[in-house]
């Protein structure tokens, strides 16, 4: 007697399996290119499998290795992350469970849970990023995955389109709950649901050190820093310093800040002259805790920020998220006046045993210049009249790259005339400090609102005299005027730019992206952005001003329960049965004319035998008709059955 | 009434088949008299690959019903006749060791025969039973290990007495499962009594009665019944049915799946009797009783009088499609 084979699969779910592994697929795509190669690589190992075994109605692989795969599998992460917790982690433990989930999925019931993490997959990518593509995104990969979930137990005659256009159908079932309860659930300022980002992937931006050709490797990340939108007349472009971050501790080599939370007195110390500007700042995610301002900030409306001795705004934690706040700024201003002997000596302070040329530079030109401001323009003067030359690629430096910029190589980026400057100043005797930020931006006009990119950044230094306080001094301006004037974009392009190969793109290029980025910036400001301030001023419309999040949830509860009492009204209201087939209305025109009711039950055989006494019509005739009705609607054979009993029917008088 | 076509525009099963089974219908008519419509049913039940239970009292026609069929069809047949010490090897054979040869030889059951009666089935011990029951099922018996194939086809009729309660083994609903239809013969009418009495001995007549099909013939007409066409209009009316059932408060246990399937089955081979063109709603409200019949167990508080009361009132409350 043979032995009854070991559970092979019965390929009941060879038509579905494809619909969900293309849904698992679909969910996994936001996510492959933050996940280890190996990962993908085991859910397509898996999926390919899985269906062989079902195509060939193998055998599912045994408990033992799943578990060790499973354990496998764990351990790769967990040596891959060094920890589980996360959204990089966790998003790979799910695409690694959902692929070894398919070796152990036998029934309909297994697919559903793979569904669902498909589901919650799609809804993890939207923890590392949600820009304007996540929405169609997140359209297509519901609909796909509804699709899926019908097209488990869809008949064999329902067609894909019809499937697609009843996953559709449920989706929009399910939209307004979804706007409401976006609108209504209740924002908090920082939440405390809130998931650890993923710090694996780097933000480009802005370090809190300064060495020499780090902005030049930025120059070249067309990555949005920030958008602006100004409220009053747009300042010139030479005025247009974001203010970022201070350096001012130099190691003979790069520049170092200090930790953002020094002082809180600064904002005393400004005085400003002049009309504010006043502007809202969309910044994204920097994982810093500076926030970028029109140089200088006045005020300000950002939660727990802060400005520091240095002037420089920092808030409390880091910004991992995208942050819109409201500032007003003053292009005229005068900050610092005050200044005691030891903060003096830090901005005067040098590494003893380096740059020792430029040193000597500076205090034999200060000494034929007489005074510090002759001294600060003819340093100006020698970076635009001798052979320095702005350029993105600067050659390395050595062991002293001060001397060896300002003596040897004279090609630099802002930040090598920004450090040099500050050097000569410091030599001098002049307090000097850097600050790091970016200048200028590209206005867009389809949003009358400002980009300024990672290539925008920029470094400037600051000098300080008694009475006046900290000026702003940018000698990149004397080397190429055209970067301050014009912005990096255009002075790429038209000078330095082809120098370098760097060709303009073409205008209609160039339109196009500013035409995205215009609508992510409506994105960014109205569904991103919308947090408890536009969430307060939105409930004040309708008539709740402040409500508490307890009013806030009670309203969520009740529209939700509304609508979905509203959709299935609707839908209840609009059911019309399946209109009966052609052959039913002839025969139910036919019943009527007998004289006599079908009664429930009634087979078309026994009513005409009951109709065939006391009725008007023949017996004949109804027979004929019965006949042909039942042909007609059961039968199988006769295509003309319908014609005969539609002439029978109207012949009838 | 169920005129109306011709022989001709049948799509399925030839027409000298087609013959045979008229033949063989007309004969058993002769004999069973005035059961038309139960030798219909038990034909379709045939027809359908299923196996018949027959529940009525004694004296009334069942075993002789079993026999003509089997001599009629032309097929092999044997009776086993079950009682309280019947052994699974009454049923299925016993390995008998024998001298010359020094070997064991297989002596088959009567179970090995095209058509088995299988005579008052509850008296047997649920051991005996559940031997046939599973040879029905698997149409295969195992004995010592070794494997054997039942004839084909392979038809089992059993009977049962409903009165007799003392010293039986009712079948459980699990085993009534098995077989496709539950047949009730009844009482003949007073005219088809009064040939009985006076007419010749039945039991007689039947070694007349020339075969009129065989298997080969049979096996063919199973296949061609199975084919009928059965529209969308109709699945609908057999799940409005089988919801029915489900959903009725009178019944507690509704119809399975494979009742379902057993039902569309058998409504097909009776449409292929009736030379439908198609499975028509009077087939299958024709053989819903005795396929649903068996099936369903009626609720505590409902009050129907049999089975067949449950099943005619569960036809009256589905609209047809």
């Amino acid at each position: 007697m043979s032995r009854i084979k070991r559970h092979g699969t019965d390929g009941s779910l060879l038509s579905s399996l494809p619909w969900t592994l293309a849904s698992l697929a679909l969910a996994l795509l936001p996510h492959v290119i933050y996940l280890p190669v190996w990962i993908s690589a085991a859910f397509l190992a898996c999926g390919l499998w899985r269906y062989m075994i079902e195509k060939r109605r193998a055998a599912l692989p045994s408990t033992w290795i799943r578990a060790a795969l499973a354990l496998a599998c764990f351990l790769g992460v967990l040596f891959e992350y060094q920890t589980i917790s996360g959204v990089g982690p966790g998003s790979a433990l799910l695409a690694i469970m959902a692929s070894l989930k398919l070796l152990e999925t036998r029934k309909r019931r297994d697919q559903f849970v793979l569904l669902f993490i498909a589901i919650f997959l799609v809804m993890s990518a939207l923890l590392r990023e949600q820009y304007l593509w996540s929405l169609p995104y997140l359209v297509v990969a519901m609909i796909f995955i509804m699709t899926a979930w019908l097209r488990m137990s869809a008949a064999a005659s329902e067609s894909i389109r019809r499937s697609f256009a009843t996953g559709g159908r449920l989706l929009l079932y399910a939209a307004p709950i979804a706007i409401v309860m976006w609108v209504f659930f209740p924002r908090i300022s920082s939440p405390f649901w809130a998931v650890p980002i993923d710090t694996s992937s780097g933000v480009s931006g802005l370090s809190s050190t300064m060495s020499p050709g780090d902005i030049s490797s930025l120059s070249l990340s067309n990555e949005v820093a920030f958008r602006v939108r100004f409220d009053s007349q747009i300042p010139a472009a030479r005025d247009l310093y974001w203010r970022g971050l201070v350096l001012h501790q130099f190691n003979g080599r790069s520049w170092k800040g200090s930790e953002p939370s020094m002082g809180r007195r600064a904002a005393q110390q400004i005085e400003v002259r002049g009309e504010p500007v006043r502007y809202r700042i969309t910044m994204e995610a920097t994982r810093q805790h500076w926030v970028y301002a029109l140089d200088i900030p006045y005020q300000w409306d950002l939660h727990k920020t802060r400005m520091s001795a240095q002037q420089v705004l920092a808030r409390d934690f880091p910004i991992d998220q995208r942050i819109a706040y409201q500032v007003e700024s003053y292009t005229d201003y005068r900050a610092g006046a005050d200044m005691n002997d030891f903060v003096r000596d830090r901005y005067l302070a040098l590494p003893d045993s380096s740059n020792r040329r430029t040193a000597e530079l500076a205090r034999q030109m200060r000494r034929d210049a007489g005074s510090d401001g002759a001294f600060i323009n003819a340093l100006l003067a020698l970076f635009h009249d001798e052979d320095f030359y702005y350029t993105l690629q600067p050659p390395p430096l050595g062991r002293n790259p001060v001397d060896n910029f300002l003596f040897d190589t004279r090609r630099g980026f802002c930040e090598h005339y920004a450090s040099a400057f500050t050097v000569m100043m410091r030599s001098a005797g002049i307090p000097a400090r850097i600050v790091l930020g970016y200048q200028g931006g590209e206005l867009n006009p389809l949003g009358n609102y400002m980009i300024v990119r990672q290539s925008d950044a920029h470094a400037w230094a600051e000098v300080w005299f008694a009475g006046r306080g900290w000026v702003r001094v940018d000698p990149t301006a004397a080397v190429a005027p055209e970067r301050i004037e014009l912005g990096i974009a255009e002075s790429m392009f038209d000078g330095i730019g082809l120098e370098w190969g760097l060709s303009a793109p073409s205008k209609f290029l160039h339109q196009m992206q500013l035409r995205w980025d215009a609508m992510n910036a409506q994105w960014n400001d109205w569904v991103l952005g919308y947090g408890p301030e536009k969430q307060n001023a939105f409930m004040g419309l309708l008539g709740m001003d402040n409500p508490s999040w307890r009013k806030m949830l009670l309203t969520l509860i009740t529209l939700v329960i509304g609508l979905i009492l509203l959709i299935s009204g609707i839908l209840a209201l609009r059911y019309r049965p399946p209109p009966p087939d052609r052959a039913t209305i002839l025969y139910r025109r036919f019943v009527a004319k007998t004289g006599h009711q079908l009664s429930i039950g009634e087979s078309p055989a026994a009513f005409a035998m009951r109709a065939s006494t006391g009725s008007r019509l023949s017996a004949d005739t109804i027979l004929d008709i019965t006949n042909s009705y039942q042909e007609a609607r059961y039968g199988g054979v006769d295509a003309l059955a319908l014609q005969r009993l539609e002439t029978q029917v109207a012949a009838i008088p | 009434m169920q005129g109306g076509n011709t022989l001709e525009e049948l799509p399925l099963g030839k027409s000298t088949e087609r013959a045979a089974l008229a033949a063989a219908q007309a004969a058993l008519g002769r004999i069973i008299l005035g059961k038309d419509e139960q030798i219909e049913l038990a034909l379709s039940c045939l027809l359908a690959r299923g196996h018949l239970l027959i529940e009525d009292l004694p004296g009334l026609g069942k075993t002789v019903l079993a026999h003509a069929l089997a001599v009629v069809l032309g097929l092999s047949y044997r009776r086993i006749q079950f009682t309280s010490d019947l052994l699974p090897a009454d049923i299925v054979g016993v390995s008998i060791f024998r001298k010359e040869s020094g070997e064991f030889e297989f002596q088959p059951g009567p179970v090995f025969s095209q058509l088995v009666l299988a005579d008052e089935v509850n008296r047997a011990t649920p051991k005996a039973q559940s031997a046939l029951l599973e040879a029905m099922e698997e149409r295969q018996v195992t004995v010592d290990g070794t494997t054997r194939a039942l004839p084909n086809p392979f038809f089992v009729v059993a009977t049962q007495n409903p009165a007799d309660q003392i010293g039986t083994f009712p079948l459980p609903e699990s085993q009534l499962d098995r077989f496709l239809m539950r047949l009730e013969l009844g009482y003949p009418n007073e005219e088809n009594e009064r040939e009985l009495i006076t007419g010749k001995d039945r039991r007689a007549m039947l070694e007349e009665v020339v075969a009129e099909t065989s298997p080969e013939i049979l096996l063919a007409l199973q296949e061609a019944a199975s084919q009928v066409h059965m529209s969308d209009a109709l699945v609908d009316y057999i799940q409005a049915l089988v919801r029915q059932t489900r959903e009725s408060p009178d019944i507690d246990i509704g119809l399975s799946p494979r009742g379902a399937q057993a039902l569309a089955a058998a409504a097909k081979a009776h449409a292929f009797i009736r030379k439908h063109s198609g499975v028509f709603p009077d087939d299958v409200q024709a053989v819903f009783a005795t396929v649903a019949g068996h099936r369903l167990k009626a609720a505590g508080g409902a009050h129907y009088r049999s089975a067949s009361e449950l099943c005619q009132h569960v036809i009256d409350s589905v609209d047809i499609p």
